[in-house]
């Protein structure tokens, strides 16, 4: 059946490819990239906003060059550049690598903005109470900065996602790399690459819908 | 109780306190009156190390506030632990109130005890009910802060203090935040406390029930204490010239 210049017979012998071999990495790359750029992220954060001079410095810098260097050449660096030098990354361990540590930068600002939002009079007020600044961070600052930054943090999470099409570049075969692939071998270049977008489209909007949830589940208190 | 001695403290250029010496007894209230900016409330926060102070010597029950005794008698920095377990035997009650505004009242009177103490929730969610009774809040106490008056919230954080069974509470402007007809209940809670014998200090500008509560007022001016003595003598008879002329203005 042809709909215009599509192939619907076409669409759906690569449609069941692009999703199993594709889609499927897509999200596991970004679900860990999520994962470890935030821990990255709140780490960095941390050091951020600290007392002490030294993670100060290492935080500002790790920003620093991470958001000022592309991540396309961030990633030619990890696998091509350490592979020069004898450490061989895997392109999976290359790919999540990347995005997790360039992920990781962003996150650490959005965290470090969504702490200093929170009123200075909380953190007196936990320490008071005779916690420790830990204490106090996880138990009272934390918790609050937490919906402050769904918002952005989902922003990130979706950039993230699209990134994840970067790593095709490092042979890593995720969704964008197996539509190449599949092109290799059928010259359709408009229906592959339309049927890519459109489920890089779909993934967006499901995390979307997800994080406006996590939102509405979190609103249950107006934060003063 | 409280043992000050020649406080000084600076930001930056400015010098907030100047040589503040204060001496507060066992289950003795005292209220710090005076000015804006005269470092009243900077004074109070040094009690219990919100702020470090530049010079002099604060204890708290015999011990130093943030600072250790060696044996050939120098002073050092204390260790966090010994800041933290002081910080806990010290309420302070704030003019924002401060509560933690993603938990529950009763969570807000747990939160120290739990954290701090490690006592079981369970046990500590009756003794928090009873202390939000005693403020008067038995039935809010699944109520978030944002959904009580202000009045409300500052008993709440009373009792939050409370919680951590403190053996001295300090009062920075707990009225000063509030609606003029939510000031009277949360006064009737600190006068309570009076009653049955908490240590306290209490920078107000309530001067009422600065001279029902106060057993000795202070008068602080430009980072100095210019007077203490009994209210009766402070608020009819004021020896400073300085004290004098605030409370013309006040009252």
């Amino acid at each position: 059946m042809q709909v215009g210049p599509i192939d619907v017979d076409f669409l759906l012998t690569i449609l069941p490819i692009l999703l199993k071999k594709g889609a499927l990495l897509t999200l596991e790359l970004t679900v860990e990239a999520i994962i470890f750029g935030t821990i990255i992220g709140l780490f960095i954060a941390l050091f951020k906003i600290s007392s002490i001079k030294i993670l100060n410095l290492i935080g500002g810098f790790y920003t620093w060059v991470i958001r000022g260097i592309p991540l396309l050449v961030q990633l030619y660096i990890l696998y091509f550049g350490f592979a020069y030098i004898g450490i061989q990354f895997s392109p999976k361990t290359a790919a999540v690598l990347g995005l997790s540590i360039c992920g990781g930068a962003y996150i650490a600002e959005i965290i470090r903005a969504g702490i200093q939002s929170i009123d200075k009079g909380q953190m007196e007020a936990a320490l008071s109470l005779g916690m420790s600044y830990t204490q106090a961070m996880r138990r009272v600052i934390l918790p609050q900065a937490y919906r402050r930054l769904l918002p952005p943090m989902g922003n990130e999470f979706i950039a993230l996602m699209k990134d994840t099409s970067l790593v095709s570049i490092i042979s890593m075969t995720e969704l964008l790399r197996q539509g190449i692939i599949l092109n290799s071998t059928y010259f359709r270049a408009m229906e592959i690459y339309l049927t890519v977008g459109v489920i890089y489209l779909f993934m967006t909007t499901l995390f979307i819908y997800l994080i406006n949830r996590l939102e509405k589940r979190l609103a249950i208190y107006d934060s003063n | 109780m409280i043992v000050a001695e020649n406080v000084c403290k600076s930001f930056g250029k400015l010098q907030v306190l100047k040589d503040v010496s204060l001496t507060v007894k066992k289950g003795e209230v005292v209220v710090i009156i005076g000015p804006s900016g005269s470092g009243k409330s900077t004074f109070l926060r040094c009690l219990n190390y919100l702020e470090t102070i530049d010079s002099g010597y604060i204890t708290v029950d015999g011990h130093p506030v943030g600072k250790k005794k060696l044996p050939d008698g120098r002073l050092v920095n204390d260790s966090k632990k010994n800041i933290y377990r002081l910080r806990s035997q010290i309420g302070m009650v704030f003019q924002r109130f401060n509560l933690f505004p993603h938990l529950t009242a009763l969570e807000n009177v747990i939160e120290g005890p739990v954290t701090v103490y490690k006592i079981p929730r369970e046990e500590a969610k009756e003794r928090g009910t009873e202390l939000l009774s005693k403020v008067g809040l038995a039935d809010k106490a699944d109520s978030y802060p944002s959904q009580l008056s202000g009045g409300q919230q500052q008993r709440v954080a009373i009792a939050r203090a409370l919680a951590m069974q403190p053996k001295a509470m300090l009062f920075d402007e707990p009225t000063s935040a509030l609606d003029p007809e939510l000031v009277g209940e949360v006064l009737a809670v600190i006068k309570d406390l009076a009653r049955e014998g908490m240590t306290m200090v209490v920078v107000t500008h309530e001067m009422g029930f600065a001279r029902e509560v106060a057993d000795r007022v202070v008068f602080m001016d430009e980072g100095r204490i210019l007077e203490e003595d009994s209210p009766q003598v402070i608020f009819s008879n004021p020896k400073h010239p300085r004290t004098r002329e605030f409370l013309s203005k006040i009252l």
